[in-house]
Protein backbone atom coordinates (compact mmCIF):
# COMPACT_ATOMS: atom_id res chain seq x y z
CA UNK A 1 0.00 0.00 0.00
CA UNK A 2 1.28 3.33 -0.94
CA UNK A 3 0.77 5.55 2.14
CA UNK A 4 0.79 8.67 0.00
CA UNK A 5 -1.97 8.08 -2.07
CA UNK A 6 -3.74 4.51 -0.98
CA UNK A 7 -2.76 3.02 -3.86
CA UNK A 8 -2.81 -0.61 -3.60
CA UNK A 9 0.26 -2.17 -4.97
CA UNK A 10 0.03 -5.56 -6.31
CA UNK A 11 2.90 -6.10 -8.44
CA UNK A 12 6.46 -5.09 -8.54
CA UNK A 13 7.55 -5.07 -12.15
CA UNK A 14 9.90 -6.86 -13.58
CA UNK A 15 12.01 -3.85 -14.33
CA UNK A 16 11.93 -2.77 -10.74
CA UNK A 17 13.35 -5.54 -9.74
CA UNK A 18 17.23 -6.12 -8.65
CA UNK A 19 19.90 -8.38 -7.48
CA UNK A 20 19.23 -8.15 -3.67
CA UNK A 21 17.17 -11.14 -2.58
CA UNK A 22 17.96 -10.23 1.35
CA UNK A 23 13.94 -10.73 3.41
CA UNK A 24 14.74 -7.84 5.34
CA UNK A 25 15.77 -4.12 4.43
CA UNK A 26 16.83 -1.34 6.60
CA UNK A 27 15.48 1.76 6.69
CA UNK A 28 17.41 4.14 4.21
CA UNK A 29 19.95 0.99 2.94
CA UNK A 30 20.70 1.29 -1.02
CA UNK A 31 18.04 4.06 -1.44
CA UNK A 32 20.66 5.98 -3.22
CA UNK A 33 21.09 3.23 -5.89
CA UNK A 34 17.52 3.18 -6.30
CA UNK A 35 17.23 7.06 -6.68
CA UNK A 36 19.92 6.89 -9.45
CA UNK A 37 18.31 4.37 -11.18
CA UNK A 38 15.09 5.92 -11.02
CA UNK A 39 16.74 9.24 -12.28
CA UNK A 40 18.62 7.36 -14.69
CA UNK A 41 15.39 6.11 -15.95
CA UNK A 42 13.45 9.55 -16.20
CA UNK A 43 16.17 10.58 -17.94
CA UNK A 44 16.28 8.05 -20.51
CA UNK A 45 12.58 7.81 -20.95
CA UNK A 46 12.50 11.80 -21.29
CA UNK A 47 14.62 11.80 -24.23
CA UNK A 48 11.94 9.17 -26.06
CA UNK A 49 9.27 11.45 -24.91
CA UNK A 50 10.68 14.31 -26.60
CA UNK A 51 9.10 13.36 -29.38
CA UNK A 52 5.52 13.21 -28.21
CA UNK A 53 5.89 16.17 -26.42
CA UNK A 54 5.29 14.71 -23.04
CA UNK A 55 7.79 14.75 -19.71
CA UNK A 56 8.15 12.50 -16.97
CA UNK A 57 9.39 13.69 -13.71
CA UNK A 58 10.42 11.81 -10.79
CA UNK A 59 8.13 12.57 -7.77
CA UNK A 60 9.63 11.73 -4.28
CA UNK A 61 11.11 8.88 -5.04
CA UNK A 62 8.12 7.24 -4.56
CA UNK A 63 5.79 7.71 -7.86
CA UNK A 64 6.29 9.34 -11.39
CA UNK A 65 4.70 11.85 -12.79
CA UNK A 66 3.59 12.63 -16.79
CA UNK A 67 3.07 16.04 -18.37
CA UNK A 68 2.06 17.02 -21.50
CA UNK A 69 2.82 20.66 -22.83
CA UNK A 70 -1.00 21.50 -22.33
CA UNK A 71 -0.41 21.20 -18.90
CA UNK A 72 -2.15 17.42 -18.36
CA UNK A 73 -0.54 15.44 -15.51
CA UNK A 74 -1.25 12.08 -14.66
CA UNK A 75 0.88 9.62 -11.85
CA UNK A 76 2.71 6.98 -12.88
CA UNK A 77 3.35 4.30 -10.95
CA UNK A 78 5.79 2.32 -12.77
CA UNK A 79 6.95 1.17 -16.77
CA UNK A 80 4.06 -1.30 -16.69
CA UNK A 81 1.57 1.58 -16.72
CA UNK A 82 3.64 4.61 -17.94
CA UNK A 83 2.93 3.69 -21.65
CA UNK A 84 -0.45 2.96 -21.31
CA UNK A 85 -0.72 6.30 -19.69
CA UNK A 86 1.22 8.09 -22.05
CA UNK A 87 -0.79 6.59 -25.45
CA UNK A 88 -4.38 7.89 -23.33
CA UNK A 89 -2.45 11.17 -23.11
CA UNK A 90 -1.56 11.45 -26.67
CA UNK A 91 -4.46 9.41 -28.13
CA UNK A 92 -2.54 7.27 -30.10
CA UNK A 93 -0.09 4.37 -29.92
CA UNK A 94 3.72 4.67 -29.05
CA UNK A 95 5.19 1.97 -30.65
CA UNK A 96 9.26 1.14 -30.75
CA UNK A 97 8.58 -0.58 -34.33
CA UNK A 98 8.06 2.23 -35.67
CA UNK A 99 9.61 3.17 -38.96
CA UNK A 100 8.93 7.00 -38.63
CA UNK A 101 10.13 7.06 -34.96
CA UNK A 102 13.28 5.38 -35.47
CA UNK A 103 13.94 7.38 -37.94
CA UNK A 104 13.49 10.33 -35.75
CA UNK A 105 15.58 9.01 -33.21
CA UNK A 106 18.48 8.03 -35.66
CA UNK A 107 18.70 11.59 -36.77
CA UNK A 108 18.99 13.22 -33.54
CA UNK A 109 21.86 11.46 -32.65
CA UNK B 1 11.73 -11.59 -4.26
CA UNK B 2 13.18 -14.46 -3.68
CA UNK B 3 12.48 -17.97 -4.94
CA UNK B 4 13.79 -19.71 -1.46
CA UNK B 5 10.06 -19.58 0.13
CA UNK B 6 7.89 -20.36 -3.14
CA UNK B 7 7.06 -23.62 -4.44
CA UNK B 8 7.95 -24.75 -8.38
CA UNK B 9 4.87 -25.14 -10.39
CA UNK B 10 5.17 -27.65 -13.45
CA UNK B 11 3.08 -27.15 -16.25
CA UNK B 12 2.54 -29.87 -18.74
CA UNK B 13 0.82 -29.25 -22.20
CA UNK B 14 0.40 -30.60 -25.79
CA UNK B 15 -2.15 -32.12 -27.74
CA UNK B 16 -4.86 -34.60 -27.20
CA UNK B 17 -3.51 -37.78 -27.17
CA UNK B 18 0.52 -36.69 -27.05
CA UNK B 19 1.04 -38.62 -24.12
CA UNK B 20 1.16 -36.18 -21.33
CA UNK B 21 -1.11 -38.42 -19.06
CA UNK B 22 1.18 -41.62 -19.76
CA UNK B 23 4.11 -39.50 -19.24
CA UNK B 24 3.18 -38.07 -15.73
CA UNK B 25 1.94 -41.47 -14.90
CA UNK B 26 5.66 -42.81 -14.64
CA UNK B 27 6.99 -39.51 -13.34
CA UNK B 28 4.15 -39.47 -10.24
CA UNK B 29 5.77 -43.28 -9.47
CA UNK B 30 9.39 -41.86 -8.34
CA UNK B 31 8.78 -41.78 -4.55
CA UNK B 32 10.57 -38.52 -4.38
CA UNK B 33 7.54 -37.54 -6.11
CA UNK B 34 4.45 -39.34 -5.34
CA UNK B 35 4.66 -38.06 -1.88
CA UNK B 36 4.90 -34.68 -1.92
CA UNK B 37 3.48 -33.21 -5.73
CA UNK B 38 -0.10 -31.51 -5.70
CA UNK B 39 -1.29 -32.69 -9.33
CA UNK B 40 -4.13 -30.15 -11.23
CA UNK B 41 -5.48 -31.41 -14.37
CA UNK B 42 -8.03 -30.29 -16.60
CA UNK B 43 -9.75 -33.62 -18.02
CA UNK B 44 -9.68 -37.17 -17.10
CA UNK B 45 -8.65 -38.62 -19.84
CA UNK B 46 -8.68 -42.68 -21.15
CA UNK B 47 -5.36 -42.73 -18.77
CA UNK B 48 -6.25 -42.40 -15.40
CA UNK B 49 -3.74 -40.76 -13.29
CA UNK B 50 -3.77 -42.60 -9.69
CA UNK B 51 -1.90 -40.13 -7.51
CA UNK B 52 -3.93 -39.26 -4.12
CA UNK B 53 -3.15 -35.13 -4.47
CA UNK B 54 -4.87 -35.07 -7.57
CA UNK B 55 -7.30 -32.40 -8.15
CA UNK B 56 -9.40 -31.60 -10.99
CA UNK B 57 -10.24 -28.23 -12.27
CA UNK B 58 -13.10 -27.13 -14.95
CA UNK B 59 -11.10 -24.78 -16.96
CA UNK B 60 -12.90 -21.51 -16.45
CA UNK B 61 -11.53 -18.66 -17.91
CA UNK B 62 -12.07 -14.87 -16.58
CA UNK B 63 -12.22 -12.34 -19.30
CA UNK B 64 -10.06 -9.67 -18.32
CA UNK B 65 -10.73 -6.19 -20.16
CA UNK B 66 -7.52 -5.48 -22.39
CA UNK B 67 -8.59 -7.73 -24.89
CA UNK B 68 -5.16 -9.98 -25.06
CA UNK B 69 -6.01 -13.43 -24.81
CA UNK B 70 -2.73 -13.78 -22.90
CA UNK B 71 -3.91 -11.62 -20.30
CA UNK B 72 -7.00 -13.75 -19.01
CA UNK B 73 -6.84 -15.07 -15.74
CA UNK B 74 -7.72 -19.10 -15.21
CA UNK B 75 -10.27 -18.61 -12.02
CA UNK B 76 -10.05 -22.47 -11.56
CA UNK B 77 -6.51 -22.62 -11.26
CA UNK B 78 -6.42 -19.72 -8.66
CA UNK B 79 -8.84 -21.72 -6.42
CA UNK B 80 -7.36 -25.15 -6.83
CA UNK B 81 -3.76 -23.85 -6.10
CA UNK B 82 -4.88 -21.72 -3.41
CA UNK B 83 -6.74 -25.14 -2.15
CA UNK B 84 -3.06 -26.97 -2.37
CA UNK B 85 -1.79 -24.30 -0.47
CA UNK B 86 -4.10 -24.66 2.38
CA UNK B 87 -3.88 -27.98 2.96
CA UNK B 88 -0.29 -27.61 2.66
CA UNK B 89 -0.18 -24.88 6.00
CA UNK B 90 -3.00 -26.42 7.72
CA UNK B 91 -1.47 -29.97 7.45
CA UNK B 92 1.97 -30.47 8.44
CA UNK B 93 2.30 -34.27 7.50
CA UNK B 94 1.03 -33.33 4.06
CA UNK B 95 3.86 -31.50 2.15
CA UNK B 96 3.60 -29.95 -0.83
CA UNK B 97 7.13 -29.40 -2.75
CA UNK B 98 5.88 -29.11 -6.23
CA UNK B 99 2.88 -28.50 -8.33
CA UNK B 100 2.21 -30.24 -11.40
CA UNK B 101 -0.87 -28.63 -13.68
CA UNK B 102 -1.54 -30.77 -16.62
CA UNK B 103 -3.52 -28.59 -19.08
CA UNK B 104 -6.01 -29.69 -21.90
CA UNK B 105 -4.80 -30.59 -25.38
CA UNK B 106 -6.25 -27.36 -26.50
CA UNK B 107 -5.50 -24.81 -23.71
CA UNK B 108 -2.81 -21.58 -24.27
CA UNK B 109 -0.71 -22.45 -22.04
CA UNK B 110 -0.01 -18.07 -21.58
CA UNK B 111 -3.28 -17.56 -19.33
CA UNK B 112 -1.92 -20.16 -16.91
CA UNK B 113 1.73 -18.07 -16.17
CA UNK B 114 -0.66 -14.64 -16.15
CA UNK B 115 -2.67 -16.35 -13.40
CA UNK B 116 0.23 -17.36 -11.56
CA UNK B 117 2.14 -13.99 -11.94
CA UNK B 118 -0.09 -11.52 -11.06
CA UNK B 119 -2.29 -13.27 -8.75
CA UNK B 120 -1.80 -11.31 -5.12
CA UNK B 121 -1.76 -14.70 -3.44
CA UNK B 122 -0.43 -16.79 -5.96
CA UNK B 123 2.54 -14.83 -6.89
CA UNK B 124 4.32 -15.01 -3.42
CA UNK B 125 3.93 -18.71 -3.13
CA UNK B 126 4.36 -20.16 -6.28
CA UNK B 127 6.81 -19.52 -9.51
CA UNK B 128 6.34 -21.58 -12.97
CA UNK B 129 9.50 -24.15 -13.25
CA UNK B 130 9.32 -25.25 -16.01
CA UNK B 131 6.94 -25.43 -18.84
CA UNK B 132 6.38 -29.03 -20.89
CA UNK B 133 5.32 -29.84 -23.86
CA UNK B 134 4.74 -33.53 -25.58
CA UNK B 135 4.55 -33.85 -28.89
CA UNK B 136 3.55 -37.05 -30.82
CA UNK B 137 6.61 -37.90 -33.19
CA UNK B 138 4.15 -40.04 -35.41
CA UNK B 139 1.51 -37.56 -35.95
CA UNK B 140 3.41 -34.19 -35.13
CA UNK B 141 4.37 -32.98 -38.29
CA UNK B 142 0.14 -33.14 -39.26
CA UNK B 143 -0.57 -31.58 -35.59
CA UNK B 144 1.64 -28.23 -36.46
CA UNK B 145 -0.33 -27.96 -39.64
CA UNK B 146 -3.62 -28.37 -38.28
CA UNK B 147 -3.71 -27.32 -35.09
CA UNK B 148 -2.17 -23.78 -34.02
CA UNK B 149 -2.92 -24.28 -30.10
CA UNK B 150 0.33 -26.60 -30.17
CA UNK B 151 2.32 -24.24 -32.11
CA UNK B 152 1.47 -21.97 -29.39
CA UNK B 153 2.48 -24.80 -26.57
CA UNK B 154 5.49 -24.98 -28.66
CA UNK B 155 6.73 -21.61 -28.47
CA UNK B 156 6.01 -21.51 -24.76
CA UNK B 157 8.04 -24.41 -24.05
CA UNK B 158 11.23 -24.74 -22.24
CA UNK B 159 11.27 -28.67 -22.36
CA UNK B 160 9.54 -30.71 -25.54
CA UNK B 161 9.14 -34.08 -25.01
CA UNK B 162 9.00 -36.05 -27.91
CA UNK B 163 6.76 -39.52 -27.54
CA UNK B 164 5.88 -42.47 -29.63
CA UNK B 165 9.58 -42.08 -31.06
CA UNK B 166 9.50 -45.91 -31.28
CA UNK B 167 6.52 -45.97 -33.66
CA UNK B 168 8.13 -43.42 -36.39
CA UNK B 169 10.46 -43.49 -38.84
CA UNK B 170 13.70 -41.86 -38.47
CA UNK B 171 13.24 -39.55 -41.19
CA UNK B 172 9.92 -38.05 -39.64
CA UNK B 173 11.46 -37.92 -36.76
CA UNK B 174 14.12 -35.45 -37.64
CA UNK B 175 11.87 -33.21 -39.91
CA UNK B 176 9.83 -33.20 -36.56
CA UNK B 177 12.94 -31.65 -34.72
CA UNK B 178 13.83 -29.54 -37.58
CA UNK B 179 10.04 -27.99 -37.90
CA UNK B 180 10.04 -27.13 -34.16
CA UNK B 181 13.23 -25.62 -33.69
CA UNK B 182 11.91 -23.09 -36.20
CA UNK B 183 8.98 -22.37 -33.68
CA UNK B 184 11.38 -22.49 -30.54
CA UNK B 185 15.04 -22.84 -31.25
CA UNK B 186 15.94 -22.59 -27.63
CA UNK B 187 13.64 -25.54 -25.92
CA UNK B 188 15.66 -28.30 -24.69
CA UNK B 189 14.50 -31.70 -26.91
CA UNK B 190 13.95 -35.14 -24.74
CA UNK B 191 13.12 -38.35 -26.69
CA UNK B 192 10.72 -40.87 -24.36
CA UNK B 193 9.06 -44.32 -25.53
CA UNK B 194 5.89 -45.20 -23.09
CA UNK B 195 6.40 -42.03 -20.81
CA UNK B 196 9.55 -43.95 -19.66
CA UNK B 197 11.40 -40.47 -18.41
CA UNK B 198 13.76 -39.29 -15.91
CA UNK B 199 11.64 -37.78 -13.33
CA UNK B 200 14.04 -35.10 -12.98
CA UNK B 201 12.72 -33.69 -15.98
CA UNK B 202 10.06 -31.52 -14.74
CA UNK B 203 12.46 -29.79 -13.14
CA UNK B 204 13.34 -26.46 -14.69
CA UNK B 205 16.81 -25.99 -16.06
CA UNK B 206 19.67 -25.08 -13.68
CA UNK B 207 21.37 -21.71 -14.76
CA UNK B 208 24.21 -24.08 -16.62
CA UNK B 209 22.00 -25.60 -18.77
CA UNK B 210 20.19 -22.58 -19.60
CA UNK B 211 23.09 -20.80 -20.64
CA UNK B 212 23.75 -23.81 -22.64
CA UNK B 213 20.88 -23.94 -24.48
CA UNK B 214 20.58 -20.56 -25.40
CA UNK B 215 24.32 -20.41 -26.57
CA UNK B 216 23.55 -23.42 -28.73
CA UNK B 217 21.00 -21.15 -30.60
CA UNK B 218 22.63 -21.82 -34.15
CA UNK B 219 21.54 -19.67 -36.82
CA UNK B 220 17.72 -20.17 -36.86
CA UNK B 221 16.30 -22.93 -40.01
CA UNK B 222 15.18 -20.85 -42.73
CA UNK B 223 11.41 -21.15 -42.71
CA UNK B 224 9.22 -22.41 -45.44
CA UNK B 225 5.96 -22.38 -43.91
CA UNK B 226 3.32 -19.91 -43.59
CA UNK B 227 2.81 -19.39 -40.16
CA UNK B 228 4.85 -16.84 -40.22
CA UNK B 229 6.61 -17.53 -36.93
CA UNK B 230 10.16 -16.50 -36.96
CA UNK B 231 12.79 -16.08 -34.40
CA UNK B 232 15.92 -14.06 -33.94
CA UNK B 233 18.72 -14.01 -31.76
CA UNK B 234 21.49 -11.55 -30.43
CA UNK B 235 24.53 -11.57 -28.88
CA UNK B 236 26.43 -8.99 -27.22
CA UNK B 237 29.65 -8.94 -25.93
CA UNK B 238 29.64 -5.69 -23.56
CA UNK B 239 27.37 -4.86 -20.36
CA UNK B 240 23.90 -4.14 -21.67
CA UNK B 241 22.57 -0.80 -19.68
CA UNK B 242 19.50 -2.70 -17.36
CA UNK B 243 17.87 0.47 -17.01
CA UNK B 244 17.60 1.10 -20.69
CA UNK B 245 16.62 -1.95 -21.97
CA UNK B 246 14.04 -2.93 -19.58
CA UNK B 247 13.03 0.39 -21.14
CA UNK B 248 12.44 -0.57 -24.51
CA UNK B 249 11.27 -3.94 -23.73
CA UNK B 250 8.50 -2.98 -21.73
CA UNK B 251 7.53 -0.35 -24.54
CA UNK B 252 8.20 -3.18 -27.05
CA UNK B 253 5.44 -5.61 -25.33
CA UNK B 254 3.41 -3.03 -24.20
CA UNK B 255 2.51 -2.31 -27.96
CA UNK B 256 3.20 -5.93 -29.49
CA UNK B 257 3.31 -8.41 -26.99
CA UNK B 258 0.63 -10.32 -28.39
CA UNK B 259 3.06 -10.80 -30.84
CA UNK B 260 6.20 -11.33 -29.33
CA UNK B 261 5.19 -15.04 -28.45
CA UNK B 262 8.55 -15.48 -26.23
CA UNK B 263 11.54 -13.76 -25.11
CA UNK B 264 14.69 -15.25 -23.26
CA UNK B 265 17.73 -13.88 -22.49
CA UNK B 266 20.78 -14.39 -20.28
CA UNK B 267 21.92 -10.86 -19.57
CA UNK B 268 25.16 -9.24 -18.85
CA UNK B 269 24.65 -6.14 -16.88
CA UNK B 270 27.34 -4.84 -15.25
CA UNK B 271 26.82 -7.00 -12.37
CA UNK B 272 28.68 -10.27 -10.57
CA UNK B 273 26.27 -12.33 -12.27
CA UNK B 274 24.20 -12.29 -15.15
CA UNK B 275 20.40 -11.88 -15.33
CA UNK B 276 18.01 -14.49 -16.57
CA UNK B 277 15.34 -13.35 -18.46
CA UNK B 278 12.10 -15.27 -19.40
CA UNK B 279 9.22 -13.91 -20.82
CA UNK B 280 5.73 -14.91 -22.74
CA UNK B 281 3.93 -12.60 -24.87
CA UNK B 282 3.06 -9.86 -21.75
CA UNK B 283 4.23 -11.95 -18.99
CA UNK B 284 7.82 -11.17 -17.86
CA UNK B 285 8.67 -14.04 -15.26
CA UNK B 286 10.32 -11.83 -12.17
CA UNK B 287 14.23 -11.82 -13.49
CA UNK B 288 16.45 -13.77 -11.87
CA UNK B 289 19.61 -12.23 -10.82
CA UNK B 290 22.45 -14.70 -10.37
CA UNK B 291 25.01 -14.36 -7.67
CA UNK B 292 27.92 -15.52 -10.15
CA UNK B 293 28.57 -16.56 -14.45
CA UNK B 294 28.16 -20.12 -15.08
CA UNK B 295 31.44 -20.25 -16.62
CA UNK B 296 34.16 -17.84 -17.96
CA UNK B 297 32.60 -16.18 -21.64
CA UNK B 298 30.37 -12.89 -20.34
CA UNK B 299 28.23 -12.70 -23.59
CA UNK B 300 25.16 -11.71 -23.41
CA UNK B 301 22.61 -13.66 -25.65
CA UNK B 302 19.06 -12.62 -26.32
CA UNK B 303 16.44 -14.61 -28.60
CA UNK B 304 13.03 -13.42 -29.27
CA UNK B 305 10.45 -15.41 -31.14
CA UNK B 306 7.58 -13.87 -33.13
CA UNK B 307 4.37 -13.73 -34.58
CA UNK B 308 3.69 -11.47 -37.50
CA UNK B 309 6.46 -9.25 -36.74
CA UNK B 310 9.48 -8.89 -39.43
CA UNK B 311 12.85 -10.03 -36.80
CA UNK B 312 14.78 -7.10 -39.11
CA UNK B 313 11.92 -4.79 -37.52
CA UNK B 314 13.12 -5.79 -33.77
CA UNK B 315 16.86 -5.71 -34.50
CA UNK B 316 16.80 -2.22 -36.05
CA UNK B 317 14.81 -0.98 -33.15
CA UNK B 318 17.05 -2.24 -30.32
CA UNK B 319 19.72 -0.79 -32.18
CA UNK B 320 18.32 2.68 -33.20
CA UNK B 321 17.27 3.08 -29.12
CA UNK B 322 20.40 2.38 -28.03
CA UNK B 323 22.38 4.42 -30.01
CA UNK B 324 19.98 6.91 -29.20
CA UNK B 325 20.11 6.67 -25.32
CA UNK B 326 23.58 6.09 -25.82
CA UNK B 327 24.05 2.59 -24.27
CA UNK B 328 25.27 0.93 -27.10
CA UNK B 329 26.30 -2.64 -26.41
CA UNK B 330 28.85 -4.11 -29.23
CA UNK B 331 26.57 -6.47 -31.11
CA UNK B 332 28.54 -9.54 -32.19
CA UNK B 333 26.25 -11.22 -33.83
CA UNK B 334 22.49 -11.19 -35.30
CA UNK B 335 20.83 -14.27 -36.18
CA UNK B 336 17.21 -14.29 -37.93
CA UNK B 337 15.26 -16.52 -39.91
CA UNK B 338 14.69 -14.79 -42.93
Amino acid sequence: MCVLCGEFIMQVHWTDQTSDDSDTVRVGEKQRDRQRTRIERVNLCNQIFNHYGLKLEDWQGSKYILRDRKGTSKVVHDLGSLWATAENMLKRPIDPLDPQLLEKLSTVS
Amino acid sequence: MSRENKKPITIVTGCLGSGKTTLLQNILKAPELSESTGVIVNEFGKVGLDHHLLRKADEKTILLSGGCICCNSREDLEQELKSLLYMDEKDHKQKLNRVIIETTGLADPAPILFTIATNPILQHHFYIDCVITTVDAENGLLQIKNSPELIKQVTVADKIVLTKTDIAKAGQLNELKNRLKEFNPSAEFIEVIHGNANPKIIEGNTSTDYLDHIKNVNKPIVSDNNSNIQSISFTFSNPLNWTAFGLWLSMLLHANGENVLRVKGLLDVGEKGPIVLNGVQHIIHPPDHLKEWPDEERLSHLIFILRSIEPDAVSTSLKTFQRFLGTEAELLEVNSSL
